[in-house]
């Protein structure tokens, strides 16, 4: 490699670390805040990085008058001096003050992010490879009679502090929505706080930040903010009874399928076996976290797989997420029924292939550990949805049942 | 060609190689591909070192000069005795010894051995480094003191620790208080002796600090065979034989020191205090002044609660959590705890309420209307 090559590869990949920074499609630039939280930690993140800039510059510069003004061109080697007290105080000092300036604003919005003025309490339990979210009580003015467990997307009220409770089932995870507040670690056997809150109605994402196993980086969340009004239909319609689907149907063999292959593992609210007893699943027995995502409101959340895989189109989900405020409720709410009017019989919205092709092997989009043959050392319990073989004929019958979970 | 040190290390290379194969070849599974995995890492750092050697030519200025290896150094007859045989000897036996006897014996003498082969080797390859039994010496400690020296330290401070610790373990409680004053002046009053120049010598200081290292040893070791003192546990009663204690009240089992877990104090699903006048609320961080009858608290999730008895009689706070088919109901409790006390309380619950025929809570028994609801999702 010549000098010129080797110089021209050093200014590309210099130059595209730089532009990388001039993303505007970006949802999870910590540069732009969306809620009181976040704009706390960017007031003070901005100035700091000002002047670690200046710091960082006088530095640079520093070392490059010396690495010039003193190159080797054969000259005799200079007094060799030690100690120049007024230098090394000036140099303590300057740090010292600089730092001490840093701690009050640091200190001050440390405290400030710790406010206790919450109208919700949402508990948020992380596990390999997805979130689980579960309210109850009353949630910015809106009562939640029965408990309310989702996953993957945290629905919350828009302008209202919510208070996060954050715990995990195995692992050490790392909850983070860039846009309402910094990290907090999710770890086992502790139960840590978070407060969340949004501007306006919108979607914010964010990613597992504590490195946590084979799909770490398959582990994504979401908070979708509604208005006040909003967030009751949602909790209104998540609290709705279950609806058994049209005897003869499709959905009907769904549900029979589901109870047979799916029901084991996850929970659907008010479905019942055969016999007339709720249907209730024991995730304790078959997942190494003891818990499986909770698909009463499936087609309420617009990604599955750990938030991962959407099961909104690409120009719904492009719709969806450039929607104003005031219209991203209405929209958000529909669903995968989005644009699909009243009397559609399917969701003009859904991207079905996804869910196929998860129902079909999981494995294949999600690595997990789910092969039957390596489960020795859990005790045959899985991480993550194994593939459970499913015909073409029973996928079809699922994913019938599983659209009318809305 | 080949210089001294790298003929070693080619050496250490070529057997590395021979030993992944017959390795890899003879042993599967997961043993197998650790080890295989430790035989080609050897490898690698083996010929790495190889390469060193032959760059720097043993780092040695002299031999870069053309037979000069050959015409002075190594041909002289080696010097000095060596304790090493008698260390692999050690090992070997050892080795025996553990191999019908404990495991650990024979990990130990494994390390053992290994150690003094790496350490006899070296040392008579040094010896033959050159004339110079100066540079000999020279050489060697090049080669093994960066790996001495740490693992000797190492060694070494673990030694005091765990001597410490048996101290610990063997004193009883309050003897332990005094143990950490007198040991804790001790320091200090040494460090400001040894602070002063003039007071004490290096090598006063050195002999202070061996006779100190050496008896806390002694005592650790003594400690050790005389065993620890008996050390009462704090746990919360699970053991469904012990049900009807924690559905009663009385002041059995009381524990004035039932919370012991002080880590975990600050991650917990909540506060739960059992009031002057026998009410039983749950406080929960972040959300101040509320006081709540009905904790969520997700399931198959290992979470805690901290039990605050502020009321006149030492009482228990039991957990009930649920009664599922073909099993007993689900029941724990802390020990009871005396008035103005505290104790953590483990919580793990694998099933949803939603299963369960009987009621999920916590209760304080013998206190009528103390009562808080667990919703498990």
């Amino acid at each position: 490699m010549t000098v010129l090559t080797r110089r021209l590869s050093g200014t590309v990949i210099a130059a595209a670390i730089v532009l990388t920074g001039c993303a505007k499609n970006a949802p999870q630039d910590t540069f732009q805040p969306k809620g009181p939280n976040a704009r706390t930690i960017d007031d003070l993140q901005r100035p700091l990085f000002y002047i670690a800039g200046v710091v960082g510059l006088l530095v640079f510069v520093a070392i490059g008058y010396s690495i010039f003004r003193f190159k080797d061109r054969g000259q005799d080697m200079p007094e060799q001096t030690h100690g120049k007290t007024w230098l090394e105080v000036l140099l303590t000092v300057i740090p010292a003050v600089i730092l001490s300036g840093i701690a009050i604003p640091t200190v001050a919005a440390v405290f400030k992010l710790d406010e206790k003025s919450n109208e919700c309490v949402i508990n948020v339990t992380g596990q390999q490879w997805w979130w689980e979210y579960d309210y109850s009580g009353t949630c910015g003015g809106v009562e939640i009679t029965s408990p309310i467990v989702t996953s993957g997307e945290l629905v919350i009220p828009a302008d209202t502090p919510v208070l996060l409770r954050i715990t995990s089932r195995d692992v050490i995870h790392s909850y983070w929505i860039p846009a309402l507040n910094g990290k907090r670690d999710a770890v086992p056997g502790r139960l840590q706080t978070l407060r969340m809150q949004a501007d306006e109605p919108g979607i914010y994402t964010g990613q597992c930040s504590e490195f946590c196993g084979l799909s770490h980086a398959r582990m994504r969340q979401a908070a979708v903010s509604l208005s006040k009004a909003d967030f009751q239909t949602w909790v209104t319609n998540q609290l709705e009874a279950y609806t058994a689907p049209e005897a003869g149907t499709l959905a009907a063999t769904g549900e029979s399928t589901f109870l047979n292959q799916c029901a084991r593992c996850h929970q659907i609210n008010g479905l019942l076996l055969a016999d007339g007893t709720p249907a209730l699943a024991e995730p304790d027995l078959y997942v190494v976290a003891g818990a499986a995502p909770n698909l009463t409101n499936l087609m309420t959340v617009t990604a599955i797989g750990g938030w991962t895989f959407d099961i909104l189109t690409d120009e719904c989900r492009e719709e969806l997420w450039n929607a104003s405020p005031e219209d991203f409720g209405a929209l958000y709410l529909q669903g995968v029924w989005m644009n699909s009017g009243p009397d559609a019989q399917k969701p003009v919205c859904f991207a079905e292939a996804t869910l196929r092709d998860w129902l079909r092997n999981p494995a294949a989009m999600k690595p997990n550990y789910a092969d039957p043959n390596k489960l020795d050392s859990t005790g045959g319990r899985t991480r993550g949805m194994p593939n459970l073989n499913l015909t073409e004929d029973q996928i079809d019958q699922l994913i019938a049942f599983l659209l009318e979970r809305k | 060609m080949f210089t001294t040190g790298s003929k070693m290390f080619l050496g250490a290379t070529a057997l590395s190689v021979v030993a992944t194969i017959v390795f890899s070849a003879s042993e599967g599974g997961a043993v197998g591909l650790m080890g295989t995995v430790g035989l080609i890492t050897a490898v690698v750092i083996f010929a790495f070192l190889a390469g060193i050697n032959l760059f720097t030519r043993d780092g040695n200025t002299p031999s870069m000069q053309q037979g000069v290896e050959h015409t002075s150094s190594a041909a002289q007859p080696p010097v000095g005795r060596s304790m090493w045989p008698l260390g692999a000897a050690v090992g070997i036996g050892g080795l025996v010894i553990g191999a019908i006897s404990k495991p650990v014996v024979f990990k130990v003498s494994v390390v053992v051995l290994l150690a003094a082969i790496v350490e006899w080797m070296v040392q008579a390859w040094s010896e033959r480094a050159s004339a110079d039994v100066k540079y000999n010496a020279n050489v060697r400690s090049r080669m093994l003191n960066s790996l001495e020296f740490p693992i000797l330290a190492t060694v070494g401070a673990g030694a005091v620790v765990y001597s410490f610790s048996r101290v610990m373990l063997s004193a009883n409680p309050n003897a332990g208080l005094w143990i950490f004053v007198v040991i804790g002046a001790l320091i200090v009053t040494g460090g400001f002796l040894f602070a002063g120049p003039r007071l004490t010598s290096r090598r006063t200081i050195a002999a202070i600090c061996t006779v100190g290292a050496v008896a806390l040893m002694g005592v650790g070791v003594a400690s050790a065979i005389s065993g620890q003192r008996t050390i009462h546990p704090h746990p919360v009663i699970d053991d469904a034989s012990q049900k009807p204690l924690c559905l009663e009240g009385g002041e059995e089992e009381v524990d004035e020191h039932a919370s012991q877990d002080v880590s975990l104090k600050s991650s917990v699903v909540a506060n739960i205090y059992l009031q002057e006048d026998g009410d039983l609320i749950a406080l929960i961080n972040g959300m101040p002044g509320i006081e709540y009858h009905e904790l969520t608290v997700p399931r198959s999730a290992h979470l805690g609660v901290i039990f605050h008895n502020d009321s006149g009689e030492a009482q228990r706070l039991t957990g009930r959590f649920g009664t599922f088919p073909d099993k007993p109901e689900a029941v724990s409790c802390t020990t009871a705890v005396h008035p103005g006390k505290s104790a953590y309380f483990g919580v793990s619950i694998p099933k949803s309420n939603a299963a369960s025929s009987t009621p999920f809570e916590f209760i304080v028994p013998g206190v009528d209307g103390a009562t808080i609801k667990i919703v498990v999702p």
